[in-house]
């Protein structure tokens, strides 16, 4: 949702000469760029337990940070309030970085400022039913409805968790090179978890949506969607046995699978590792890192995604970035720092947590676009090996590449044909050997729509997504 | 008076925020104002990076509305703005659905001897001597970087990154029955992460740290030296055949191994049949020589706690006693669910007691003779419903109680409480720095495949 401006400045009660004057006062001791980040955020939160709606709140969480960048040192101090004394203090604590005086500013990076006014027509994310105006009256209901469906479906539920948690995000951005943005973003989630009894065993099972979105969201098709996968493939959950393990051919199921991709490789292409020398792909640009025909990608243009953003926290708009095309990495994933070191334009990567944090470069929506091949056939080529479609739990060393990740649900790959559920076994691999040893990629691209947040440094929403990959020697711990 | 304390005002402010509940009709309510303010300074190849200052507040509220219940909180503590955020949070508390075992805990149960927030000698006046060229003085210490070439054997160091933190942390916390538990805290923390490259080109990173509540005992003098030595150390990786092998686990990683434990006996897995030690209480499930313990009154050391996030006392507890599930960490409102004795909602400071005589891990792998040493866990993850895990790790293989050879890509599965159940000597060196702490542990006879 894009406001008028006037919106945004009678929220943090600033106007352009006052933040002229902060900028001046935070680059009295010289540095090469500044900028400020006004945030106002109100989240709202129901919880169903036990059969009934019986937790819920709200939060308010408001404030502003102020950065000092001197070439790539960063200065950096935030105030819960916008009074102008308070204000002033940031300046100055986040002044220290640079050791100079105001004649000291240099020009920086390079430049490219987007003067334009934030267009409401372009907004990646308007909101119908906006959640601050809607009731907790009209939640309650989708919670309940959501369960009954849940339980109408399945015998073997015992217990039932569904979270409601839903967002919206007022933000004004000034910096020194004289531009001023704002954007308002919301967010919307419901995520359940199922217990299911068996025989005396019990399995769990979850299911998420999360959108950049109003309260619109919460219809009956979703109430179906949600319960459906939340209660689909509990037979499977039971049945599943570790296999053996070993090195294999592996199958990675369209959609949420994807996570690898956001771990393994995504994050070996955000620029500050690169800028650093300690990511794997750090002396690898303009050179093949898979082999052609693929290409993957940051998205942040993907109405209503989760990790869609019209500005990224640096104000500058939000695109769509080609990392690898046709198996050549051509760029990195750029805040303003990193885009300078390497004389690139930003890629609108520069995103944060809250006001309490500098940005760095983060992904938004990351996905390998498709392919040409059927996904049946990629079973079929496999032969022997593992399908998944589903991890809990990743984890990578960015520097040498290598990556573990726990699989929730997939199928043993006999003879070309998918045969017995398997869980609770981890695949382990490294990540540009992954991306060399991919022999065929499906035509069937999925953009998983579940609640995923990234965790380097500071928490911020994110999607991901992959065609089904055949992949021809990674290493799967079986039993 | 201190900026980054909680002053008389805000005290006051946050008394009137109870006040504003009950008079809007709340039955119950529990008010938690915090606030904290932290200093960091980063360093990256030797030469200071970034700075950063924090000073952050926030007022949560519990609040007990007509048999329900709802959390808030708010970090625009101005009167006129809460008093607004106050009447909209019970209206929208009225709005959810009853829920009868919802309370305050009884007035009994409360802490009430965390009166001045330093009873358990957290807050070090250290910190009050801090500023800001001492920090840059000892962030710049702890790094390695102009002395790396005296090191660099076989490798050369890309890139060396050292952060040092201190912090300020001072909790109020009240309730309608007349809870009044402070809790103040100092920490200073150092900490070095290194990338080296060997002379094929592979890249390896390792990290060392160290935190305390007290500036003068902290050690960062050390810090990139240690994270240099420990990434050196993993070079030329490789994997064994899988199979079963004695598993050390360093102390430095071993809270991966206890903290699946401690969350299974925790009331909301509990309740919701999501946990592996479902009916485990009272039951001999561990090895009789297991002592696992709660331990949250040891004073200076980090962790420690007077009071739970409901204000319920702590004390010193056997959560495992002679291999027998001695506790449930059961909030007030999880055990009213679960028909049993409240106890406290989470361990507060988990105490692993060493087995038999080694002091250190060199003693503990010479007596172990053969083994794989896990240093460090790289993702997997565990089933909480089954206690079935999957970690990826990498350590070093052991012949005759020394390191031969580093290793990588290699995995070990299996379930919790028969993994615990081959544990069969630990070391006695667990950190100060460490709120849990847990020795460097040895398991017999774990599956490993590679």
């Amino acid at each position: 949702m894009i406001h008028p401006k006037e919106y945004y400045t009678a929220i943090f009660g600033v106007d352009r000469p006052e933040l002229r004057s902060l900028v001046s006062r935070a680059m009295r001791r010289g540095g090469s760029y500044c900028d400020i980040f006004f945030e106002n955020t109100s989240y709202g939160s129901l919880s169903l337990r036990d059969g009934a709606v019986t937790s819920g709140g709200s939060h308010q969480d408001f404030g502003v940070g102020i950065r000092v960048l001197d070439g790539e040192k960063t200065g950096y101090a935030y105030s819960e309030s916008t009074n102008p004394a308070l204000m002033a203090d940031c300046a100055d604590a986040a002044a220290a970085i640079a050791s100079g005086t105001a004649t000291d500013v240099s020009p920086y990076g390079t430049r490219r400022p987007s003067r334009g006014e934030p267009n409401p027509a372009a907004d990646r994310y308007p909101e119908k039913q906006g959640w601050r105006e809607a009731s907790m009256h009209f939640f309650l209901p989708f919670l309940q409805k959501l369960e009954q469906s849940i339980r109408s479906k399945d015998k073997r539920v015992v217990k039932v968790i569904a979270n409601l948690a839903f967002q919206n995000s007022d933000y004004l951005m000034y910096n020194s090179f004289d531009e001023l943005k704002w954007d308002s973003r919301p967010m919307g989630t419901v995520a359940v978890q199922v217990v299911f009894s068996q025989d005396g065993k019990y399995e769990n099972q979850s299911a998420s949506r999360s959108w950049r979105c109003g309260a619109e969201m919460l219809t009956d098709s979703l109430i179906e969607e949600l319960s459906s996968e939340a209660v689909g493939r509990v037979d499977e959950r039971f049945a599943a046995r570790r296999p053996a393990g070993g090195k294999m051919k592996v199958v990675m199921g369209a959609g949420a699978s994807g996570i690898l991709l956001h771990e393994a490789m995504g994050h070996a292409f955000e620029a500050d590792f690169n800028r650093k020398g300690t990511s794997v792909f750090a002396d690898k640009m303009g050179k093949r890192v898979c082999p052609e025909g693929i290409f993957i990608v940051d998205d942040g243009t993907i109405p209503g995604n989760r990790g869609s953003l019209n500005y990224d926290d640096e104000g500058v708009p939000g695109q769509k970035t080609y990392m690898v095309e046709d198996g050549i990495l051509t760029s990195y994933l750029h805040d303003r720092i990193s885009a300078a070191h390497y004389g690139v334009a930003p890629t609108g990567n520069g995103r944060r947590e809250s006001f309490r944090y500098a940005p760095i470069p983060r992904m938004r929506a990351t996905y390998m676009e498709s392919g040409v091949a059927c996904p049946d056939s990629l079973i079929k080529e496999a032969g022997n090996g593992i399908y998944v479609d589903q991890f809990s739990n990743g984890q990578v060393k960015i520097g040498e590449g290598d990556f573990t990740f726990f699989v929730k649900s997939g199928f043993l790959i006999e003879d070309g044909r998918l045969t017995m559920p398997v869980k609770d076994i981890n695949i382990i691999g490294n990540g540009p050997e992954a991306l060399k040893d991919i022999i065929a990629v499906g035509n069937d691209l999925k953009i998983d729509q579940g609640a995923w947040t990234c965790g380097k440094e500071q928490s911020v929403p994110v999607s991901c997504g992959i065609p089904s990959v055949l992949i021809k020697n990674l290493t799967v711990g079986g039993a | 008076m201190k900026e980054y304390l909680i002053s008389a005002s805000e005290e006051a402010l946050a008394r009137h925020c109870m006040e504003e509940a009950l008079k809007n009709g709340a039955s119950g309510v529990r008010v938690n104002l915090s606030k904290s303010l932290m200093d960091l300074v980063g360093i990256l190849n030797g030469e200071v990076d970034r700075v950063s200052h924090s000073l952050d507040r926030s007022l949560q509220l519990s609040l007990f509305v007509d048999g329900r219940f709802g959390t808030f909180s708010s970090n625009r503590l101005e009167k006129e703005n809460l008093d607004q955020f106050i009447q909209k949070a019970v209206e929208t508390v009225r709005m959810l659905e009853e829920d009868p075992l919802r309370s305050l805990p009884a007035p009994e149960r409360v802490a009430h001897d965390a009166v001045s927030g330093n009873e358990l000698e957290l807050y070090s006046p250290s910190y009050e001597a801090m500023d800001s060229a001492r920090r840059r003085e000892i962030a710049l210490e702890s790094c390695v970087w102009e002395h790396r070439h005296e090191m660099e054997k076989g490798f050369s160091v890309l890139s060396e990154e050292c952060e040092y933190s201190d912090s300020v942390y001072d909790v109020l916390m009240l309730d309608s029955n007349g809870l009044e538990a402070r809790h103040r805290e100092t920490s200073f923390e150092i900490g070095c992460e290194t990338t080296i490259q060997d002379e094929g080109g592979r890249l390896y990173e390792s990290y060392w740290w160290d935190a305390s509540t007290a500036l003068e005992k902290l050690s960062w003098k050390d810090c990139g030296v240690k994270a240099l030595r420990r990434a050196a150390a993993q070079m030329n990786p490789g994997d064994i055949p899988g199979g079963r092998y004695n598993m050390i686990v360093d102390t430095e990683c071993a809270s991966k191994l206890l903290t699946p434990l401690l969350t299974a006996l925790g009331g909301y897995s509990l309740q919701q049949n999501n946990s592996f030690l479902a009916g485990s209480l009272g039951k001999q499930l561990f090895p009789t020589f297991l002592n696992i313990l709660d331990r949250p009154h040891d004073k200076g050391c980090s962790g420690s706690r007077l009071f739970d996030s409901e204000g319920v006392a702590t004390k010193e507890d056997f959560v495992i006693k002679d291999g027998v599930v001695s506790k449930y960490f059961l909030s007030t409102y999880m055990a009213r669910k679960m028909n049993m004795e409240p106890t406290v909602d989470d361990c507060t400071r988990a105490v692993v007691e060493p087995i038999g005589n080694c002091d250190t891990l060199e003693s503990l792998l010479r007596e172990v003779g053969d083994g794989i040493l896990v240093t460090g866990f790289n993702g997997g993850n565990s089933n909480s419903a089954t206690g079935n895990f999957s970690y990826g790790i990498e350590g070093f293989l052991i012949k005759d109680g020394k390191r031969v050879r580093p290793l990588r890509g290699m995995l070990i599965t299996g379930d919790f409480p028969a993994l615990w159940n081959k544990l069969f000597l630990t070391a006695a060196d667990a950190r100060p720095c460490m709120t849990k702490q847990i020795p460097s542990l040895a398991f017999h006879d774990v599956d490993f495949s590679s």
